[in-house]
């Protein structure tokens, strides 16, 4: 039955194709815009989402904010907001088990470093000992700082293989680097540095798609060294890993309400501690995204059921054309279910011609929208269920009273119909 | 004798405009026997509600008053939902104007009342063929409307009217938009069923000549029938 009344339906419309096409066109139009916004959407949330992931999941960020962002604020407001290195070891005991690492960095720092008549850039930053646990940073070659290191701020540094690439060309041996001294000019000071270690480059997010060359490294040194450097030791941020098994965003309520209490004194009424996971972020993005997403697609939808009222238009019509062939069928003993059930079916196979169009030509928009805003395309599978589900709704709903009302004719009434 | 009555007409009314001023009554009490097997002609002039009279044997229009039974159902008391069925079943319909569907190739009209009956697409198929090729139109099975003349339209007509095998033939004015040679070929296929498949057949028609050629001739005038005949010359005249 159901095949039947496809084949009538495929039979009706290939009879008016333009019209049909014109039909589906409001559909197309809404479903288009439904899934090229849903790609773009999605897209942006897993980025954005594959970014704040790349920082690591279990990250905490612990942020020492002034109460008042307006207020003036003293050297030693500053010096009473820096966290301490006594505060973090007292967390690291408080947590013990729970907390993988404590990672604090400041930076030095950008400069340049001209070696064998080649250029580089790079930001030195000096990092404790958690760092590149938090930040996911892989050594190459070569070993990352001791203990040693830290304690003595020693002149070593762990720079990246893009910044070797950039001295000394893609051929060049990495390991190479390895024992090597390397100057870096920071406004006309000089920073004498041996290389230890080589970590991997990621280029961040697609986003920042810059000049390739001259694209600015990090390299790392101890954060001792850093600030022997600056002469500056406050420090407001520090990432606190959760260690695995750890809920970090439960983890980031203790860590605040810890320091709270833990620095009253020095905190007064002037200053606060906050602490953030990268997942309450990553659900705060998605959650932004979404609601952006939907009120875009309710205009979309919009479209649709105006797209829907252009179906129930033609199926008024087309009944209306094809009265006398109602009445045959009848006569011919037609039940008014099935008379019913022909015309709803041409109604949703219309919708669902024009959706599927309508899906292959946002997917396509959606894509180009997509690579042209430099993000990684994330086609939405649920979109697409949803968009083939909805122009069947939409077929069903507007098909429905004009199907009806062909089911409903007397049959001699149709038959004698001019 | 009562047994084999296959459709009663008792003081059927029909009458349109019904409780306003200009209420109009079109048949003033038809009463009237079909048995099975009879090859009956209800011939009349146009306007005489003959037409009207065939709309109400055939289920497609309810009479004002009156009592219809059609092989033992009573239509008066039977619910608009069984309708559909019993015309499907009990009754073949064949029109003046041919009334197949357009863009529909010919097996597949002659197969539409017996999807409506709800039988295998393989039965239905084989039905069909079988029916095209008894009335002549098995080379052109596959030929829309559009591709037929009216003699063939005609055919697959009355193929399609043979489809599930009804216990009665209604054709309106069968040959009335077709030239004497090819009415002659539909006239002698209705022949050929009533003698040999002994379907029962109730022609409507204005043409005496036609009428002429079936056993029985009911004539029917301003909305009542005014003589009825039983013809000994049976067959073709």
């Amino acid at each position: 039955m159901i095949k039947e009344n496809c084949k009538l339906a495929i039979i009706s419309i290939k009879a008016n194709k333009m019209r049909a096409f014109l039909t589906m066109l409001g559909i197309i139009i809404g479903v288009c815009a439904v899934i090229a916004i849903m790609t773009v959407g999605n897209s942006m949330t897993a980025d954005v989402k594959k970014q704040l992931e790349s920082y690591g999941v279990q990250n905490i960020t612990v942020y020492m904010n002034p109460v008042d962002y307006n207020a003036e604020l003293s050297e030693a407001d500053y010096q009473a907001m820096s966290l301490k290195p006594e505060t973090l070891h007292s967390l690291a005991k408080q947590f013990d088990g729970r907390i993988a690492a404590i990672a604090v960095q400041s930076q030095a720092g950008s400069g340049t470093v001209i070696q064998d008549g080649n250029k580089a850039n790079v930001d030195i930053n000096g990092v404790s000992a958690g760092y590149f646990k938090a930040n996911n940073v892989k050594l190459i070659n070569g070993n990352t700082f001791t203990e040693f290191d830290y304690e003595q701020g020693k002149n070593t540094a762990i720079i990246s293989d893009k910044f070797v690439e950039q001295l000394y060309g893609s051929n060049y041996k990495k390991e190479n680097m390895l024992g090597k001294e390397i100057e870096v000019n920071i406004d006309d000071e000089y920073m004498n540095l041996t290389v230890i270690g080589i970590y991997e480059f990621k280029q961040e997010g697609s986003m920042m798609r810059g000049n390739n060359k001259n694209i600015s490294t990090s390299v790392y040194i101890p954060l001792k060294n850093a600030w022997n450097f600056t002469h500056d030791e406050t420090i407001f941020d520090a990432t606190v890993v959760a260690a695995e098994g750890e809920d970090a965003i439960v983890l980031a309520g203790e860590v605040k309400e810890y320091l709270t209490n833990l620095l009253a004194n020095t905190l007064g009424d002037k200053f606060i501690v906050d602490a953030y996971s990268n997942q309450s972020m990553i659900k705060e993005n998605e959650k932004t995204m979404n609601q952006m997403t939907m009120a875009i697609s309710m205009i979309a939808a919009i479209a649709l059921i105006v797209g829907g009222i252009g179906v129930m238009n033609i199926m008024t019509v087309s009944i209306t054309e094809r009265t006398r062939e109602i009445g045959t069928r009848k006569a011919l003993g037609a039940p008014d279910s099935m008379i019913m059930l022909q015309f709803i079916s041409e109604a949703i196979i219309i919708c669902l011609i024009g959706g599927i169009i309508g899906i292959i030509l946002g997917l396509i928009l959606g894509n180009v929208a997509v690579h042209f805003m430099g993000y990684t395309p994330h086609i939405s599978i649920a979109s697409i269920y949803m968009s083939v589900g909805f122009s069947m709704a939409i077929g069903v709903f507007f098909g429905y009273s004009p199907a009806k009302h062909a089911a409903n004719m007397n049959p001699i009434d149709a038959l004698r119909y001019e | 004798m009562s047994n084999d009555i296959l459709l009663q007409a008792r003081n059927i009314k029909k009458s349109y405009y019904v409780g306003t001023p200009n209420e109009l009554e079109i048949l003033h009490g038809i009463d009237l026997d079909i048995r099975k097997g009879e090859f009956v002609s209800i011939v009349g002039q146009s306007g005489s509600g003959k037409s009207t009279l065939m709309n109400i044997l055939g289920i497609l229009d309810r009479q004002t008053s009156g009592e219809y039974i059609l092989d033992g159902v009573d239509i008066t008391k039977a619910p608009n939902k069984a309708l559909s069925s019993l015309r499907n079943k009990h009754i073949g319909f064949v029109f003046q104007t041919y009334n197949l569907i357009a863009r529909t190739d010919a097996i597949a009209n002659v197969e539409m009342p017996m999807l409506y009956a709800g039988i295998s697409e393989k039965k239905r198929r084989a039905r069909a063929i079988e029916l095209l090729e008894m009335v002549g139109m098995g080379e052109r099975m596959h030929h829309t409307p559009d591709e037929l003349s009216g003699g063939q339209k005609q055919r697959v007509a009355i193929a399609r009217a043979m489809a599930n095998n009804p216990d009665i033939i209604l054709a309106d004015e069968p040959t009335g938009a077709l030239d004497s040679k090819t009415g002659r070929l539909v006239m002698d296929i209705f022949h050929e069923l009533h003698e040999k498949q002994g379907k029962t057949i109730v022609l409507i028609t204005h043409s005496n000549e036609l009428a002429a050629e079936t056993p029985r001739i009911i004539t029917i005038s301003d909305g009542n029938i005014v003589s009825e005949k039983i013809n000994n010359r049976e067959g073709v005249a």
